[in-house]
């Protein structure tokens, strides 16, 4: 008896199943219906030949923004990169036992922590020569160069804050029954302490990452070709109201689109380790 | 630093360290960068209470309860949070200033100004960091508290303004604090719409002379200083506000 009645409620599911998966619903598939209703609109504007002008400027100028936007993305990587590194030699100095190092690497953070990042990207954009001269060839030094090393001076700041942290999280009694255990310090660094520090930092660099992103749209003011200087160029050579208003518009939305699941992704990390 | 003798004297002093602070003898020049520093200063003062204000609003939104307030609100909140502060504030200044110049253009002219815009978005784009530090602080706020004051008969409003906002400024006041920190140094945005701040009266001089790093050197002093004053603030805040049986 109960095996029919689990058969018959089986039966059900499989058949509301397939009434649901035939009939296309549009709070099943958001995303399709609205996928769907823009390829319909721009069919049409194609097929009438009235598509709005702004619109067709703006499909002209995507291949130069998309071109800035990688140059934005290289500035942030690299950046990432060069600050992570520094920033993991700085937090491994903060935690050393000579004194006048920690006090050193506590001015550090301080002060690059402290100061706008607009400044620094001013500051390492100006200071630097335009070139380099070793030995005997001159290499140019362009301005995306110097824009990466003036976020990569706050971020290797917050990276060495963020390493302390996670080092500092874990109990010091681990340490104490790693020891009892007749494990080396170094044994100990690796196998017990850094896999724990790798997941704690894992969430506040992807945030980060995410900060410097949005950082590199300053790197249009000191003359690097981003997607920010692009949307400026094409706003102005356009010249015409409603695609101005576009351009920018378009502008937040690509910055929200890559920077959005990253932020996203950072949450669920977060929610996924408070449960442990 | 108002006897010229003196100031010539400083100036001639640290010569020799290599850096030349020459522009501090212009008149001129002089009064530009201290225009400039109080600029920012007044940015600052007054983008804080704005934002703040923001930050209450948004958050009362986002933990409203009500579908139609809660959504936009949290929609506005995660586009001004990853969306960077310069765009927004293109966004703001060349668009929305230009829409709205153009609408005035009959009646008298459009009043806001770069300066008023950088206090708008910087304003809002913490007010929306607040917000989320605000939400979270609410959230930490113990039911059973917010069910006994419900039960003393407290309306919505008197209890998000009596019980919630109180408990919630108390959790939050860290984040807060952090995020005014990031406010001040947010406000260098400001001379990219060439609004006469300390970072804009900079670049004014060093284009003139080429003094970059005596000038950078001295902008970040005072940036480090008013993130200092302004952490020192938060933390004598925390002291005031603290709570026995909360925190430590």
């Amino acid at each position: 008896m109960a095996n029919d009645a689990a058969v018959s409620a089986l039966a059900v599911r499989a058949v509301s199943a397939r009434r649901f998966g035939t009939r296309f619903s549009l709070r099943r598939h958001p995303w399709s219906v609205a996928l769907a209703a823009v390829l319909a609109v721009l069919g049409t504007w194609v097929a009438t030949g009235t598509t709005p002008v702004a619109l067709v400027f703006l499909w002209q100028w995507t291949p130069a923004l998309l071109w800035g936007l990688l140059t934005n993305i290289e500035i942030s990587v690299l950046a990432m990169a060069l600050g992570t590194l520094a920033g993991l030699v700085v937090g491994a100095l903060s935690l050393s036992p000579v004194r006048a190092l920690r006090v050193l690497t506590r001015w550090y953070v301080q002060f690059f922590r402290n100061a706008p990042v607009l400044v620094l990207i001013y500051f390492t954009t100006y200071v630097f020569p335009f070139e380099l001269h070793i030995v005997r060839w001159t290499v140019p030094f362009p301005d995306w160069i110097k824009v990466v090393l003036g976020l990569a001076l706050p971020t290797s700041a917050v990276v060495a804050e963020i390493f302390r942290g996670a080092i500092q999280s874990i109990p010091s009694a681990q340490w104490e029954a790693a020891q009892s255990l007749a494990f080396r310090r170094t044994e100990i660094f690796r196998l017990i302490v850094l896999p724990q520090c790798l997941r704690r930092m894992l969430p506040p660099w992807m945030n980060l990452y995410a900060s410097i992103t949005m950082s590199t749209a300053l790197a249009s003011l000191v003359g690097a070709h981003d997607v920010v200087d692009t949307a400026q160029i094409a706003s102005n050579t356009v010249a015409r109201t409603d695609f101005t208003v576009l351009v920018y518009f378009t502008l937040l939305g690509v910055f929200f689109a890559y920077c959005y699941p990253i932020a996203r992704a950072t949450r669920a990390l977060e929610r996924r380790h408070a449960r442990h | 630093m108002s006897d010229p003798g003196l100031l010539a004297q400083a100036v001639a002093a640290i010569k020799p360290l290599g850096l030349n602070y020459a522009f501090l003898l212009d008149l001129g020049e002089r009064q530009a960068f201290l225009r400039g520093l109080v600029v920012t200063l007044e940015l600052c003062l007054l983008t804080i209470p704005c934002s703040l204000a923001a930050g209450v609003g948004m958050a009362a939104a986002l933990t409203s309860g009500r579908g139609w307030l809660a959504l936009p609100a949290r929609a506005f909140v995660e586009v001004t949070r990853n969306t960077p502060t310069l765009v927004q504030l293109y966004c703001a200044f060349l668009v929305l200033n230009m829409l709205i110049t153009r609408q005035l253009e009959g009646v008298g002219g459009n009043p806001l100004t770069p300066f008023v815009w950088v206090v708008i978005v910087v304003a809002v784009h913490k007010g929306a960091f607040h917000a989320e530090a605000l939400r979270a602080g609410i959230e930490a706020v113990p039911q059973v508290t917010l069910e006994a004051a419900r039960s003393l008969g407290f309306s919505q409003r008197q209890l998000l303004w009596r019980v919630e906002l109180p408990l919630a400024v108390r959790f939050a006041l860290p984040s807060l604090v952090n995020n005014l920190v990031d406010l001040v140094k947010m406000t260098a945005v400001a001379s990219a719409i060439a609004v006469g701040d300390v970072t804009y009266e900079s670049i004014m001089i060093w284009t003139q002379r080429d003094n970059v790093l005596e000038l950078l050197l001295l902008i970040l002093l005072y940036f480090g200083a008013l993130t200092w004053l302004v952490s020192r603030a938060g933390s004598w805040l925390e002291g005031r506000l603290r709570m026995p049986g909360y925190g430590q």
